[in-house]
């Protein structure tokens, strides 16, 4: 099989659920020496990148974008051993929360989910978060973005306080802050000085990427 | 028919008969309106009120002469049921409702049964049925509405959503078996409610959304339960009122499915629109709760007269309450369905 084609029926495996294809089609990558990180970026990845689409479009619905995302688990579990170092391209370290008061965390959950399958290393800090936590853990772990979420306009202004915070402790430019949720909005996101806003899953990782190709620009 | 009850026109609206105005209630649990301003100017406050059995009734009492909906809405929040199958609840404060704190199960094939009956003889289920008994004593005039979280909410949220979600597709026998059990407990502690003398039994589902599940997931897992609990309602002798959250376009034809009584949907639903596709559905909403946060008492009286042109059966908020929405927002809205009706 070419790789072009190995690439595509992974990417189709992904979509349809389908993990016994996806673990066969892993396997003969690494057989046939093809990358590792190419094969889960062309073929995992993409796939992810269409089943969230199809969420978007309302032709998917969480329970289907759960188990694509299972589907590609399998297969990121055969390829990641054959990574090679050097390839590892090094991208940015996010972590990610629903704010205290708050317990919808449906959102976040796919929020992380797409992000982790675009490559994105992510720290999932659960539910029902203290503000200070967000700032606490982002600087343990050296996170680049800091994403919160939040269902519901009575806690919403929780996140206007992990940003002053950020602020009083002086490392608020060490951060990018990203907010979503049903509730939030751009304006709302200006408002309180979040760095953007993204009103869905598939849309925060173009946002995320954009981030890191900034930063890149950015001098430190 | 100006003499009639509160408890008759909302019976009457729920049995398809005429009216002179549509009634205008708020039934508790998910759509809870026990917010911050009505607790601060009473004696009767949460978290407390969660558990027993006087203060629920009072603050439940308070909430209906401050808001001037016209139904006593009990419990104040959608964890009863979760906590006496199982899960961690955080009672939350006055501004905040209380919140699964973690669900016990990983998985629907790791739920742990308990003996049947058991959700009414909990303690907070115990002070829930209490506060219906003595409220509906002692005013007869005033339907007191019994909230019941729906089965695919509560399974959800005694199983971790995610993997819950998942198990839907992937673990469908497991699935069904565990919301049988759910919604066996649900069925029992409905009709413990209906004996204490609820009036209405309402039914609020989030989880269970068509932006969620999607029409085949809803069709399957959703619909039948929601059948079955109201079916036993019925069978217990008070009429039903079934929510579903968000957009519903893509489970149009599942809802006219529906068994309950009436329909509730959030504001993004036209209701005339859904009345002119679903004939004979009983149609209950939809006054946007963002509107009722931060509108005004001019904005929100407006819309409750336009809403009144769609010809909607019973008048009440589109979806939960946020607990800082202005009494005076809320006062505008029942005055204005009074007025205009
Ligand atoms: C499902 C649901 C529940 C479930 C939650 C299960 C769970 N573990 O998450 C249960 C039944 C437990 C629940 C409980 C309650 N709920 Co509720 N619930 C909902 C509902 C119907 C759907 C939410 C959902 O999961 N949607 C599906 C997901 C996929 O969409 P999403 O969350 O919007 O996420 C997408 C985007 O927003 C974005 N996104 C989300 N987060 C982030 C973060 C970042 C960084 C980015 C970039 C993007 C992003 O990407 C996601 C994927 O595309 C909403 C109404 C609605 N339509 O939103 C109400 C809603 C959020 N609930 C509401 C209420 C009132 C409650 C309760 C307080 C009820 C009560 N009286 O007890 C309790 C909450 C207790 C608490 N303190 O937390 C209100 C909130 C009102 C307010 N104050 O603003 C809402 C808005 C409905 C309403 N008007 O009543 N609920």
């Amino acid at each position: 099989m070419t790789k072009e084609k190995l690439y595509k029926g992974l990417a189709d495996a992904v979509v349809d659920m389908d993990e016994s294809t996806v673990a066969r089609l892993s396997e003969e990558a690494v057989c046939n020496r093809f990358d590792a990180y190419e094969t889960i970026d062309m073929g995992l990845a993409k796939g992810m990148e269409r089943a969230g689409q199809l969420f978007e479009d309302e032709e998917y619905f969480v329970p289907e974008l759960l188990m694509c995302s299972e589907a590609l688990t399998v297969g990121v579990d055969i390829l990641k051993p054959h990574i090679r170092r050097s390839e590892r391209e090094d991208k940015h370290k996010i972590v990610i929360g629903v704010i205290r008061g708050d317990t919808h965390d449906i959102g976040k959950n796919l929020v992380k989910l797409m992000l982790s399958s675009a490559g994105f290393e992510v720290v999932d800090l659960g539910r029902d978060v203290p503000t200070n936590t967000f700032v606490d853990r982002a600087v343990e772990e050296s996170a680049r973005i800091i994403m919160i979420s939040s269902l519901m306009t009575t806690t919403m202004e929780g996140m206007k306080e992990v940003v002053s915070i950020l602020q009083e402790r002086g490392i608020r430019s060490r951060f990018k802050v990203v907010i979503g949720g049903g509730p939030v909005s751009q304006g709302f996101a200006d408002k309180i000085g979040a760095d953007a806003y993204s009103p869905n899953a598939n849309h925060a990782v173009r946002l995320a990427n954009e981030l890191v190709r900034e930063d890149a620009r950015e001098p430190k | 028919m100006n003499s009639i009850s509160p408890r008759e026109r909302l019976l009457r609206s729920l049995g398809g008969k005429t009216v002179d105005r549509p009634p205008v209630i708020c039934p508790g649990g998910m759509m809870n309106a026990a917010v911050v301003d009505v607790m601060t100017s009473g004696i009767y406050k949460l978290p407390e009120a969660h558990h027993d059995p006087d203060l629920m009734s009072g603050l439940a009492g308070n909430v209906q002469r401050e808001t001037g909906f016209e139904n006593f809405g009990i419990p104040f929040c959608m964890t009863v049921e979760a906590e006496s199958l199982g899960s961690e609840v955080d009672y939350g404060s006055l501004e905040c409702e209380p919140k699964i704190g973690r669900e016990p199960f990983p998985s629907v094939k790791e739920v742990e049964f308990r003996p049947r009956g058991v959700i009414g003889r909990t303690a907070r289920a115990e002070a829930v049925i209490e506060a219906i008994t003595s409220l509906s004593r002692e005013y007869e005039d005033i339907p007191a509405i019994g909230s019941v979280t729906g089965p695919l909410s509560t399974a959800a949220s005694i199983v971790d959503p995610m993997p819950f979600l998942k198990d839907l597709r992937r673990e469908k026998d497991a699935a069904h078996r565990v919301l049988d059990y759910v919604c066996g407990e649900l069925e029992d502690y409905a009709r413990l409610m209906v004996e204490g003398g609820a009036s209405v039994i309402s039914i609020a589902d989030p989880t269970a959304t068509g932006e969620i599940l999607g029409p085949k997931i809803f069709r399957e897992f959703a619909l039948p339960y929601l059948n079955r609990l109201a079916d036993a309602v019925h069978a217990a002798g008070v009429p039903v009122i079934i929510h579903i959250c968000g957009n519903v376009r893509s489970i149009k034809s599942e809802l006219a499915l529906l068994r309950g009584d009436a329909l509730s949907v959030d504001a993004m639903v036209n209701l005339k629109a859904l009345k002119g596709e679903t004939p004979g559905i009983t149609t209950m909403g939809n006054l946007s709760t963002y509107l009722l946060e931060f509108g005004n008492e001019g904005s929100v009286g407006k819309s409750v007269r336009a809403l009144m042109n769609q010809d909607i059966d019973i008048m009440a908020p589109a979806c939960g309450l946020s607990t800082s929405t202005p009494i005076e927002n809320i006062r505008a809205f029942t005055s204005a369905v009074r007025e205009t009706g």
